[in-house]
């Protein structure tokens, strides 16, 4: 079985997955991932990206451990790859 | 006088003979200190069934145990004492400097106790290395908690720290805070919540000053281990993502997003104002009105809050928080972060909570009481309350208070404490903690944002992060540092230069909670006490209102009877 990039999904955005941690998804950038989870989980892209397609300013992107800066979204990822999404969702 | 075995002290302040003086602290708190502290001596030495504004209830200014330290992100100090909004024990802590201070000078508490038999009298306590001492303060009488900080700075010297109440704490209302002066002397750090300052007024205490005489950093036990924990915690952080650079406001449109940022007295859980009080929008402002992102405490490296300037460039607030654009702003429908930046301010001010007040004046509004997102009208209501109208009173008191007079349906408290915003229908593990909690309805005790989570773990994740979070808040450290119960484990052994294990550190925030348990069973709270009401049951929020609070009352109880920690508890961030 061919190995595809791997998303972790942080707790808070876990409301359109229903609790799904972790998904496999086809897609050769990092945008073209969170577009695939979105298609399986409805209202998930949303969290991450804002209306203009950036990310949030409270989200980061983390390829295989490192932190994604400018570009992050056309960054390719192959098999085996891990895509993770950290949210700083507290306070105040 | 000397201290004890740790060569630590603590000051009592009696208000009934306006005394104040130093005592050893006692070795066998040593690894106590913030909220467990302050928990271990209401337990001891309050009666839970005082009149809260009394003469026996007592007050506690405790600062963390690695406050005062090097430590980074680690000067907080707990405010306790028995709260008069809820009836039952209550900490709140803050950033700022005094807690530092009070360490660095060797005290790691102020307990007050006593009133003074003339109530119009105002004292304040000058706290300096030779011991501690009440002075006369009524020259400061209703003065603002600003204007107090600018007349105290000219009469203390530059290496003092301020401790206050504003008017709300004088007149002993029940939403009342207890305000810290920061690296500017600004009185914008505030213990907020569960009415503190109340109790501070009820004793006559105006203010302490705490002059840390420029002395070093406490010294630990173990200098170069402790240094290097300092060195390599920090360079993780300042490694990572660093989540909470732009600070909490910034979280506003995925709040909306989750429902959990309240509309009208949460008959929403989302505002058609999110754009307008989104952070993004106090960002953006200091490129042309200066402003920016600083560090609340010396030696912060998480700088969470924003220093918010008007359209004129000057100084206008600090920090403009998550929860008050949220409670002040789309709660009562007020739509612009600016008018939202005015009220903090008159909170800070009058020294009020910024989540009890818009709790409270949203509930005023749906009352019918003044129209939704009147800004103008809700700054005159915080005029009001400094001045102590009836309707000012009535709102200081709380969202409760002001319901119950209003004769109104819909009052979000748990255990006469309003929800902050951060909402129990779609997290509903939040809302174990809400119920469970000694506190009331307080998300810095435990809160899980984590949507799809699974009721059948709801109990143990409350528990984990309720335990998690007292831990933190005894030790001094902020929340937003994500501190584990195994990185404070490290700091307190190199600090006392004895092996603390991680199940030590465990312990002593259950046993934290188990105390402030008691006390609230010994001042009359029983299971029923323990939740949520009606309204969070019955109307809902999200698409077709589907998102209820629904959680069977037998896995709130699980909450509050310990499980065998795992290893992901010793792993877990705090965070609040």
């Amino acid at each position: 079985m061919a190995r595809v990039p791997n998303l972790k999904i942080p707790p808070p955005y876990r409301g359109p997955t229903r609790g799904v941690a972790e998904v496999k998804l086809s897609g050769e950038t990092v945008l073209a991932c969170l577009d695939a989870a979105e298609s399986l989980f409805p209202g998930f892209r949303s969290q991450v990206l804002d209306a203009s397609g950036t990310p949030h300013r409270f989200v980061r992107l983390f390829l295989n451990g490192d932190e994604l800066g400018e570009g992050a979204l056309a960054t390719p990822v192959g098999p085996g790859d891990e895509i993770e999404v950290l949210a700083a969702i507290a306070g105040g | 006088m000397s201290g004890g075995p740790t060569g630590d002290r603590l000051i009592r302040v009696d208000m009934t003979r306006q005394t104040a003086t130093v005592e050893p602290f006692p070795d066998e708190w040593k690894l106590l200190g913030g909220r467990a502290l302050s928990a271990k001596i209401l337990l001891r030495e309050c009666d839970p069934k005082c009149d809260p504004l009394g003469p026996e209830n007592v007050l506690v200014m405790a600062p963390g145990v690695v406050s005062g330290t090097a430590a980074p992100t680690s000067g907080r100090i707990s405010i306790g004492g028995k709260s008069p909004l809820t009836g039952g024990i209550k900490e709140a802590n803050a950033g700022g400097e005094p807690g530092q201070d009070l360490v660095k000078l060797g005290y790691r508490a102020i307990v007050v106790k006593g009133k003074p038999s003339d109530p119009s009298k105002r004292f304040g306590l000058e706290v300096t290395s030779q011991g501690a001492k009440l002075v006369p303060a009524d020259a400061y009488k209703a003065r603002w908690n600003y204007a107090l900080a600018e007349e105290l700075a000219k009469k203390y010297p530059a290496t003092t720290s301020f401790i206050s109440i504003g008017p709300a704490g004088e007149l002993q209302l029940k939403g009342a805070s207890v305000a810290c002066t920061d690296e500017h002397k600004r009185p914008a750090r505030h213990a907020a919540r569960g009415g503190l300052g109340a109790v501070m007024g009820s004793k006559g205490l105006k203010y302490v000053a705490v002059d840390n005489e420029r002395k070093p950093v406490r010294r630990p036990a173990q200098p170069k281990e402790f240094a290097g924990l300092c060195k390599t915690y920090t360079k993780e952080y300042l490694g990572g993502p660093q989540m909470f650079k732009w600070g909490t406001s910034s979280v506003v449109p995925i709040a909306n997003m989750l429902n959990t940022f309240p509309y009208k007295n949460r008959t929403s859980g989302q505002s058609p104002d999110v754009a307008t009080l989104d952070g993004k929008r106090i960002v953006e402002s200091f490129e042309t009105r200066g402003g920016g992102m600083h560090n609340c405490m010396t030696g912060c490296i998480v700088r969470c809050s924003n220093i918010v300037h008007d359209a004129e460039g000057k100084y206008k607030t600090s920090a403009l928080e998550f929860e008050t654009l949220t409670m002040l702003g789309a709660n009562c429908a007020i739509a612009s972060w600016e008018d939202v930046a005015e009220l903090d301010r008159l909170c800070d001010e009058v020294g009020l909570d910024t989540i009890e007040t818009g709790a409270a004046i949203a509930v005023y509004m749906d009352s019918g009481g003044m129209e939704w997102g009147d800004a103008k009208g809700a700054q005159r209501i915080l005029h009001e309350i400094a001045e102590g109208t009836e309707l000012g009173r009535a709102i200081g008191d709380g969202a409760l208070a002001i319901g119950r007079k209003r004769k109104h349906g819909r009052i979000p408290v748990v255990k006469g404490q309003a929800i902050p915003a951060w909402d129990p229908r779609p997290l509903k593990a939040t809302g174990v903690t809400y119920a469970t909690s000694p506190m009331g309805a307080d998300h810095t005790a435990g809160l899980i944002v984590n949507p799809g989570m699974p009721a059948d773990q709801f109990a143990r994740a409350s528990q984990e992060s309720q335990l998690v979070n007292a831990v933190c808040d005894s030790s001094g450290f902020c929340q937003f540092l994500q501190p584990t119960i195994e990185d404070i484990a490290g700091f307190y052994s190199a600090l006392h230069g004895e092996p603390v294990s991680r199940e030590q550190v465990a312990d002593i925030g259950w046993q934290c909670l188990l105390d402030e348990w008691e006390f609230n069973e010994r001042a009359g709270f029983t299971e029923a006490d323990d939740d949520l009401p009606e309204v969070m049951k019955t109307e809902g929020v999200g698409p077709g209102g589907v998102m209820k609070f629904d959680v069977p009352r037998e896995i709130i109880r699980q909450a509050k009877q310990r499980f065998a920690p795992r290893e992901e508890l010793f792993k877990s961030k705090a965070t609040g």
